[in-house]
């Protein structure tokens, strides 16, 4: 969970800070497992393999999603519109995925074109004007929508062609696809992050924006990439809920932003830019998995998991400035 | 240099909408200024909704066979939303009013605007509070009914029952949840396990029948889902746990994916509502009420249980 590089505008030594982070950095994980322990005491059919499974199933879509809104939100952007792309790559790779038309590779290809091609648009636009990320992407959000709809003429594509339903509903040795896939996926984002000239320089293009441009940095070309990066991921999470469910929707992904978000930032990805990790994002979404699962296993009215959902929320963003220095 | 660019490219996309927006006008003009046609305004729940787009598209058909002018507005399902748009169709002073309500109470003040303004509004599919000109539709809690009466038959009267709401505090998820236990009243022997919502979605309704089968595992007999997408997810839950065989599953709506799905006897059963009847009947009666006819209050169309036996006559 290192940075690999401090982009804070470090105010050295404060020691109960540095104290405080190292809560933080640990808190999360000390807190996943504690609700997962809870969890197993109270319910013994919490803690099964075959339980575990399912929720890391049902968070790896999210947990894409916030790969890359992970990446937009480090360099100090947002990126409101994944939940509109993951349907229109959705219902794009659905219009080719039918039975008998093109090899599985084809709709797949296209869906994640799409993403790109929807993700560069915003990075173009965000980079080219001096319009906030928050605007751009809360009218490409709507754009998008709209796009899914026209292209799916407001129904859903079905009748789909097995070999495609298979990429996130199928099992390989017993073990789900959609959980290999964030394998692999968590794999290299984590390195592009964490190993890469190019993630060192979205924690430096978020952590001061004119230092960065002052040591050389190109800016647009590094949002660029942000945001084309998270249009792939979220056309891939939009191709893989196709497929799980058997159909092209487009109302589909309708408020995955927030829960994208919300994974990032209670993994410890700070809204003010420069901080945050791969790890902890995938904790964060994890966390929310195992809380709606466990809620569910205990017949907790949804109600109350939305009560306790926004709880953490704001629980992680306090710890958050909590830890940030400078603030006074 | 580049503001300058995007100016540019902002000015000209302006008047690129400008000028449609002004060709459209035209036409309406023309359209109306040629010979003295009817003009029905429309609001409707969400046209991303199949079914409310099915509903849709019968009205524009049956209006244009009959020579009557729709407009047709996207309420979004924002009941605010509704009432300013039926306000717009007051001032252009429209014949008649279609509006497929969002909410029972909130989209009530848009019938009282229409009936003091004197143009008939007629309700589509749901229903608000005050009574409108007319109301086209279905009883939602009859619907459930024919469902869950459905599941018990299927299992002797006798067995445990698991629900999967729509969106809390709809009026189409609190109907359907009065009819479900209506019927589950009359028959001790079946327990509900659990309730949850599945806020209609498919993903949703997956990830509760999931978490559902590590909680309950073969005590699960029969599932009913408000919906039909919701229901199409428990049965791709239930199937990958190689549970289908042994638990019924039956939704509501009748969407063509859950047709093929019953043709396949994956899904148990569905409760077809009639999208074309509702929306055939209200464009009738919207335009006998605004030629002054006599016109009935409410048209209450049918519903029907599909099953794999009588599948074939709704599969188009």
């Amino acid at each position: 969970m290192e940075n690999g590089i401090n982009t804070y505008v470090n105010k050295v030594g404060h020691s109960y800070k540095t104290r405080l982070r190292g809560i933080n950095k640990y808190g999360l994980m000390l807190a996943f497992i504690s609700i997962c322990l809870v969890l197993s005491f109270i319910t013994p059919r919490f803690l099964t393999i075959q339980n575990l499974m399912i929720i890391v199933t049902q968070v790896s879509i999210n947990a894409l999603l916030a790969f890359g809104v992970t990446f937009v939100i480090i360099t100090g952007g947002i990126d409101l519109s994944i939940g509109s792309m993951v349907a229109v790559a959705g219902v794009v790779a659905a219009t080719f995925a039918h039975p008998d038309t093109y090899p599985v590779v084809v709709p797949v290809a296209i869906g994640l074109l799409a993403g790109l091609l929807f993700g560069a648009f915003n990075g173009l636009v965000i980079t080219r004007s001096k319009v906030p990320p928050f605007i751009v992407t809360l009218g490409t959000m709507t754009i998008g929508r709209g796009l899914a709809l026209i292209l799916s003429k407001g129904r859903p594509v079905s009748n789909l062609s097995d070999s495609f339903n298979f990429i996130g509903g199928g099992k390989i040795l017993g073990v789900p696809t959609l959980i290999i896939i964030l394998i692999v996926a968590f794999f290299i984002c984590s390195v592009i992050l964490h190993k890469t000239v190019i993630g060192r320089y979205m924690y430096a293009v978020g952590g001061n924006e004119q230092a960065a441009r002052a040591s050389g940095i190109q800016l647009s070309t590094v949002k660029m990439i942000v945001y084309t990066l998270c249009g792939g991921l979220a056309a891939l999470a939009g191709i893989l809920l196709t497929s799980r469910i058997t159909t092209g929707q487009p109302n589909a992904g309708t408020g995955f932003e927030l829960d994208a978000i919300a994974a990032a930032i209670i993994g410890g990805t700070s809204t003010s830019g420069g901080t945050g990790t791969m790890t902890g994002t995938l904790i964060g979404a994890l966390l929310i998995g195992v809380i709606s699962n466990g809620l569910d296993l205990l017949n907790v009215t949804s109600y109350y998991q939305q009560v306790v959902m926004g709880t953490i929320i704001i629980g992680a963003v306090v710890l958050d400035s909590v830890n940030r220095p400078g603030t006074e | 240099m580049r503001p300058i660019y995007l100016n540019l490219i902002i000015a000209s996309l302006f008047s690129a909408t400008l000028l449609m927006g002004c060709n459209q006008a035209a036409t309406n003009e023309k359209g109306q200024d040629g010979e003295k046609k009817l003009v029905v305004g429309v609001t409707m729940l969400s046209m991303q909704n199949e079914f409310i787009v099915n509903v849709h598209d019968e009205m524009a058909k049956k209006a244009e066979a009959a020579g009557v002018e729709l407009i047709t507005v996207d309420a979004e399902r924002s009941a605010l939303k509704q009432v300013e748009q039926v306000e717009s169709f007051i001032a252009q002073n429209v014949d008649a009013i279609i509006m497929n309500p969002c909410e029972v109470e909130a989209s009530s003040p848009a019938v009282t605007k229409a009936l003091a303004a004197k143009i008939p509004i007629i309700n589509v599919n749901s229903e608000t509070s005050i009574k409108p000109s007319a109301f086209v539709g279905s009883d939602d809690v009859e619907s459930a009914r024919i469902a869950m009466k459905f599941i018990a038959d299927k299992l002797g009267g006798k067995g445990n029952v698991l629900m999967i709401h729509g969106y809390m505090g709809q009026a189409a998820q609190i109907k359907r949840e009065q009819g479900a236990r209506e019927v589950l009243k009359q028959y001790p022997g079946l327990k509900l396990l659990a309730h949850q919502t599945g806020e209609w979605d498919r993903a949703k309704g997956m990830s509760l029948m999931e978490n559902w089968i590590q909680s309950y595992g073969s005590q699960i007999n029969a599932v009913f889902a408000h919906n039909d997408e919701m229901g199409l997810g428990a049965v791709k839950a239930l199937t990958d746990a190689g549970l289908k065989a042994k638990v019924i599953v039956v939704s509501i709506d009748a969407i063509p994916d859950a047709l093929q799905a019953v043709k396949k006897g994956t899904l148990d059963a569905t409760v077809f509502q009639n999208a074309e009847q509702q929306g055939s009947k209200a464009i009738e009666t919207a335009i006998k009420a605004a030629n002054g006819q006599a016109y009935d209050k409410q048209t209450l169309i049918p519903f029907q249980l599909v099953t794999k036996e009588n599948v074939a006559k709704f599969l188009k």
